[in-house]
């Protein structure tokens, strides 16, 4: 492992881009729906009271939609990769999930099953974000746009699924950050996404087994 | 030192799980945007008929401005104006006027006073 030398660049500019808008969204957005959802007034006046905060919300809303949209316009072949990568269960993932991929401690893990670009912990966390997003929107837009329109029984559904949804997306991001900023086994992934994309091959060749094989025959 | 990237180009399993993925959320979107664009379409047409309604049960009334009603003018001229039909005089105001909101209390306590025999109504009330 350790002859493993050079740089892996593992998130493109487009990518990185993308999840900086992404994350200062989820920041704003999540900011903004606890400030008014608990009524608490230093957190509405951060951006201007809790009718600016409320118009604050269904803006980064948008661009939390607008986003995603524009990048996967643009780099289609990006996000096809990331959806087949995502989507590729194999019984490797099936041995990394049993050991949690070693990062609990009560688990004493020998060897970790080798891994695609994503282990299996980031192949569930990408899809319950993506299906998290879309419930996120697909309540959201009704309840700014439609609320004098629809009944009341599925405007009150929208809030519940809204609220909810929310409450466990910040729960997994935040994991995603304790896990990619803090976390000393895996906190090397933070430069790549949030900075220059380079990771160093030599991590790839042990965290992403599998899809450094595929690099190193490409190369 | 040696530079690792991935080629440019998808497989066909690759472009047809990303076409995929966006077939369903569009599908799914859509379902949920028609649902949204009917409700606000039939909201739409039920307060226009609403609106039609309201205007068609104006025009069928025989007095439709309570100034011209010769029962309101008549009740100026014996009571709330004597002699005469004058709007907004105090007693007018105090008896036909609704209070909202912040003044209600002090209605609420001006009511609650002993009703004194010869007083005028109102004859406290600032308009």
């Amino acid at each position: 492992m350790s002859d493993v030398k050079g740089k892996v660049l593992k998130h493109g500019d487009s990518t990185r881009t993308m999840h900086w808008v992404h994350l200062l969204c989820f920041i704003i957005l999540g900011l903004t729906g606890i400030g008014f959802y608990w009524e608490i007034g230093f957190i509405e006046n951060i951006f201007g009271g809790g009718a600016n905060a409320s118009l604050v919300h269904r803006w980064a809303g948008v661009v939390f939609l607008a986003g995603p949209l524009l990048y996967i316009f643009f780099n289609f072949n990006r996000f096809a990769r990331f959806m087949d990568t995502i989507s590729h269960i194999t019984k490797d993932d099936v041995g990394w999930l049993k050991v949690m991929g070693g990062y609990l401690p009560f688990i004493k893990v020998d060897q970790v099953p080798p891994q695609d670009k994503y282990n299996a912990g980031q192949k569930m966390l990408g899809w319950l974000i993506i299906i998290g997003c879309l419930l996120m929107i697909l309540t959201g837009f009704p309840m700014w746009l439609w609320r004098d329109a629809v009944p009341a029984v599925f405007l009150s559904l929208c809030y519940n699924v809204h609220f909810w949804t929310a409450i466990i997306l910040i729960l997994l991001v935040g994991g995603h950050f304790f896990l990619a900023a803090i976390h000393p086994k895996s906190r090397v992934e933070f430069s790549s996404m949030m900075l220059d994309g380079y990771i160093d091959a030599e991590i790839s060749a042990h965290h992403n087994e599998k899809w450094f094989k595929e690099l190193k025959q490409d190369a | 030192m040696t530079l690792f990237s991935e080629s440019g180009g998808i497989t066909r399993r690759q472009f047809f799980k990303g076409s995929g993925i966006l077939l369903v959320s569009a599908v799914i979107t859509g379902i949920f945007a028609k649902i949204g664009f009917d409700a606000s379409a039939a909201s739409d047409e039920y307060i226009n008929k609403r609106i039609a309604a309201m205007y068609t049960l104006d025009e069928k009334m025989t007095l439709r401005k309570s100034h011209l009603n010769p029962e309101i003018a008549q009740i100026y001229k014996d009571f709330l104006s004597p002699g005469e039909v004058k709007p907004l005089t105090e007693k007018s105001e105090r008896l036909l006027h609704t209070k909202y909101g912040k003044d209600i209390p002090a209605l609420i306590e001006e009511l609650k006073k002993p009703h004194e025999p010869g007083a005028q109504p109102g004859a406290n009330h600032a308009a």
